[in-house]
């Protein structure tokens, strides 16, 4: 075999090689998110001896953490397990902010995949607010997390007393923005209310931190949604009165000519309509589900 | 015949080997660590069984790492580094011939040092568990000298197996010891995160980069395969495929990372 | 007429241009030669002139950039092109960690000898470079002399029909070098083609049957020893004692040029027509008494420097 053969040959086998070796390692890694798994384990858990472990190195062993923590929200995400979903989620962070205690983004978005209803996330605003309450620990001058315990209070828990107060409090430490005064007025005035919450998302929509301006950004959508559902219960409610029985579906109000095509939601879902309750409501398909229960109907 | 040259080559690696200090101050160290560990074993409360197997495990693992790199890189570069490979290239052997030899040579050190440590972990082991009192033996969760060890064993051997072929490969072009070892250092670590890296594409915004990233992902060797280190310990059964598959692909990483260095190798040339 | 052993034709090599170098550098530039079986052929040149470059190319240590090297009749990248062949590199470098014997058992066994008698040869081999007594000691222990020696062994180890040496005789003081000269003069008795590189010409001078010059990577000069010195002597150098200053004036145009060396010593120089024998007995007669003869021979030195140019 001449040379120039013995390499094309050599190249060849290599790549065959490496695509047989990624092969390989995807059926390795998709039986691993099996059923056959029982548990799965946090090697280390307390927070204390991984520092003692870290050897110096906590900085970057934090921001390793970090990335497991969105690698198993991510893959949890994804996999159809109905069990320990994110459980993993709330010891990860509390790791990466041991280690690291002033990692702003995992407190801040920690917190706000923690709160996240199931299914997308685990439901844990309680466990959002304590570790945001953690961050403020060890940094009490950042206003940002007494906010975003508040938002919690108001989008999750709907406390709202609690997040007047949280807001009020934010609003007294360093820097903080002069918006947050007339907020932390309302919310203790008004209670929940969409407009407030627009107001609170539309301020996060500023932050610097793209993850948080996503999750505003998301949350604005599910407000349209939630007035563009009130607006077509409207239509819906018009037209049973005038024609007396209810519409069976979307084709009954178009061709009454008060809808001129099938409604969707602000990312092309078509809303769905119950013909057995008449009530319009998000399709279960969209990827802003589940809307904000607290600020139903208004 | 080429068997007859690979072997000699391999043989003389051997040799090498056992009589390098450095091989011995590792294992010494791995030794070490391991009774350090019976140590700390009586200062935490019942758990002594778990770190001297986590310890042990650890050691073996990072004994085998240090010598794959280390001695994997030394196989090839200083010789050159030194000169001495003229004497055997000049030889009627081929370049092929020499590179698979090394690597025969080296794994054999390698299993020959996993087995040395593994025993004295065994014996550690042996040891606590006739010296255990009777309720502390019940609340183990797994034997003392639970056979089972040997499955992380086994696949810390394939995963160092993969891990010298690729100092090897690394040190077939690199002019210089040093720069090798660290490029094999280098990519065992890359290797140990891959799961991050192959996640990347889902965890940003689809872009050009983020899928470079994730592809990125899926060619470096993935490491974190070989680790079943916490499942032995706990006793958590391990299916058979979390065996094959991982020593299906050290095999064929393997297999890919020599005939690199083969190709690589046969080119070489030594001012 | 026999194939020769080694040839090149148009060998060129360069290597590749450093960092900040905008030109590859070329080590050897259009080198053909021959060395036909048998026989001792220098490869002389000055430090950088591609002496070992080319060594290095016929036995596969470096490929060639154009033209190419046959040994035996293969090129050098077959390794069967190595059976009959050993290599010392320059300033030799071995597996501290072994003994000699061990060293060369192994390197016996990769020539293809069995287990047994590839301890044989190695005692053998170092038998004939003279470290018997010390061929169980480890090579770390060895002063550079007796590596020196071991590398000589090692490439004997296959019994070669060509012997390929860098500098054989470097960093050897007066006796190694001896030696080693001893040693190259056996293997041409034995018949074998010995193919050595050097700098220092005297040794050339004495062993060498056929010489080939290289300076900065091109051939200068090649052919048989003799033909290049061309040598006719130039003359004699005859130092005689005893001698009055009247004898010595009275010598006339015979001598080329008298030096007074002591009170009556004296050098004299002779063209190369005068028999210095007859000069001599009319010396004796008037009392003078010879000291020493000396043919004046244009060297390998002079030749070298001149082609150097």
């Amino acid at each position: 075999m001449t040379p120039k053969v013995a390499a094309f040959a050599g190249a060849i086998a290599i790549v065959v090689g490496l695509g047989l070796a990624a092969a390989i390692l995807q059926a390795s890694e998709s039986r691993a998110a099996g059923p056959g798994q029982v548990e799965r384990l946090l090697y280390v858990q307390s927070a204390k001896t991984l520092q003692r472990l870290s050897l110096g190195f906590d900085a970057l062993i934090a921001d390793l953490y970090w990335i497991r923590t969105i690698q198993h929200f991510g893959a949890d995400r994804k996999s159809s397990r109905t069990t320990g979903r994110f459980e993993l989620l709330y010891p990860l962070l509390d790791l990466t902010t041991t280690l690291d205690p002033h990692f702003n983004i995992a407190y801040r978005y920690g917190a706000i995949l923690l709160a996240l209803e199931r299914p997308e996330g685990p439901g844990r605003p309680d466990q959002a607010i304590g570790l945001l309450e953690k961050g403020l620990t060890s940094n009490p001058d950042r206003w940002q997390y007494a906010y975003d315990i508040g938002f919690i209070h108001y989008f999750y828990t709907f406390d709202y007393a609690a997040a007047g107060r949280w807001f009020d409090r934010a609003s007294r430490m360093p820097r903080a923005p002069e918006w947050i005064l007339p907020l932390a007025a309302t919310t203790t005035a008004r209670g929940g209310d969409r407009k407030s919450a627009r107001d609170m998302l539309m301020r996060l929509q500023e932050s610097d931190a793209a993850y948080i301006r996503r999750a505003a950004e998301r949350g604005l959508l599910q407000l349209r949604a939630l007035d563009e559902i009130d607006q077509l219960q409207a239509l819906v409610d018009t037209y049973a009165a005038d024609h007396v029985a209810q519409p069976e579906s979307w084709i009954d109000l178009m061709n009454a000519g008060v809808l001129s095509g099938v409604p969707a939601d602000p990312l092309q879902v078509p809303y769905v309509y119950g013909p057995a309750t008449h009530r319009v409501s998000l399709s279960p398909q969209s990827p802003l589900a589940p809307l904000p229960v607290g600020l139903g109907r208004q | 015949m080429s068997t007859r040259r690979i072997g000699l080559v391999a043989w003389h690696v051997l040799k090498q080997n056992i009589r390098d200090r450095v091989l011995y101050s590792i294992g010494a160290f791995a030794v070490l660590l391991v009774g350090a560990s019976i140590v700390i074993g009586q200062m935490t409360a019942g758990q002594d069984l778990k770190i001297i197997k986590d310890l042990g495990l650890a050691a073996i693992e990072l004994a085998g790492v240090l010598m794959s790199v280390f001695i994997g890189v030394s196989l090839v570069s200083h010789e050159i580094e030194r000169r001495s490979i003229f004497n055997v290239l000049s030889k009627p052997i081929s370049r092929w011939e020499f590179i698979v030899g090394k690597y025969t040579g080296l794994v054999l050190t390698l299993v020959m040092n996993v087995a040395a440590l593994a025993i004295a972990l065994y014996l550690m082991l042996f040891w606590m568990d006739a010296t255990a009192a009777e309720p502390v033996r019940r609340s183990w969760e797994a034997p003392a000298t639970d056979p089972r060890l040997l499955i992380s064993i086994l696949l810390i051997t394939a995963e160092l197996a993969l891990l010298t072929a690729i100092a090897l490969f690394f040190s077939t072009f690199s002019s210089s010891a040093m720069l090798s070892a660290v490029l094999t250092a280098g990519l065992f670590m890359a290797g140990l995160e891959s799961g991050a890296l192959r996640q990347f594409s889902q965890m940003v915004d689809a872009s050009a980069m983020g899928r470079v990233v994730s592809a990125v992902g899926w060619i470096v060797p993935a490491f974190s395969l070989f680790d079943v280190k916490a499942e032995v310990v706990h006793g958590i059964p391990i299916a058979a495929a979390r065996i094959w598959l991982p020593i299906g692909y050290a095999v064929v990483y393997a297999t890919v990372a020599m005939t690199g260095a083969v190709l690589i190798f046969s080119r070489r040339e030594f001012r | 007429m026999m194939a020769s052993i080694v040839r090149t034709e148009h060998l060129t090599k360069d290597f590749p241009a450093g960092f900040w170098r905008s030109r590859p550098h070329r080590a050897l530039d259009d080198v053909s030669m021959e060395v036909g079986a048998g026989g001792v052929f220098g490869l002389l040149g000055p430090n950088g002139a591609g002496k070992s470059t080319t060594l290095k190319l016929l036995v596969g240590l470096l490929r060639p950039t154009t033209g190419f090297a046959r040994v035996f009749d293969r090129s050098p990248n077959d390794p069967k092109s190595r059976e009959r062949l050993g290599f010392l590199p320059e300033n030799p470098a071995f597996y501290d960690e072994l003994s000699a014997e061990e060293l060369l058992a192994y390197f016996a066994g990769l020539c293809g000898y069995g287990a047994f008698e590839r301890h044989e040869r190695a005692r053998r081999a170092l038998d004939l470079v003279g470290l018997s007594e010390d061929r169980h000691r480890r090579l770390r222990q060895y002063s550079k002399g007796m590596v020196q020696r071991v590398g000589i062994a090692q490439a004997l180890i296959n019994d070669p029909e060509l012997v390929i040496l860098d500098e054989p005789m470097s960093g050897l003081d007066p006796v190694g070098r001896h030696d080693v000269r001893q040693i190259i003069l056996q293997l041409r008795d034995e018949g074998r083609t010995v193919v050595f590189s050097s700098h220092i010409l005297p040794d050339a001078e004495l062993l060498c049957t056929r010489v080939g010059i290289l300076a900065k990577g091109r051939v200068v000069a090649s052919g048989s020893l003799s033909d290049l010195t061309a040598g006719a002597a130039r003359g004699w150098e005859i130092v005689v004692d005893g001698l009055t200053d009247d004898a010595a004036a009275r010598l006339g145009g015979r001598v080329r040029r008298t030096t007074r060396i002591s009170d009556r010593r004296f050098s004299l120089e002779l063209p190369a027509e005068t028999r210095p024998e007859a000069l001599v007995a009319d010396l004796a007669g008037s009392g003078a008494s010879l000291v020493s003869v000396t043919p004046l021979r244009a060297t390998l030195e002079e030749f070298f420097l001149q082609v150097s140019k």
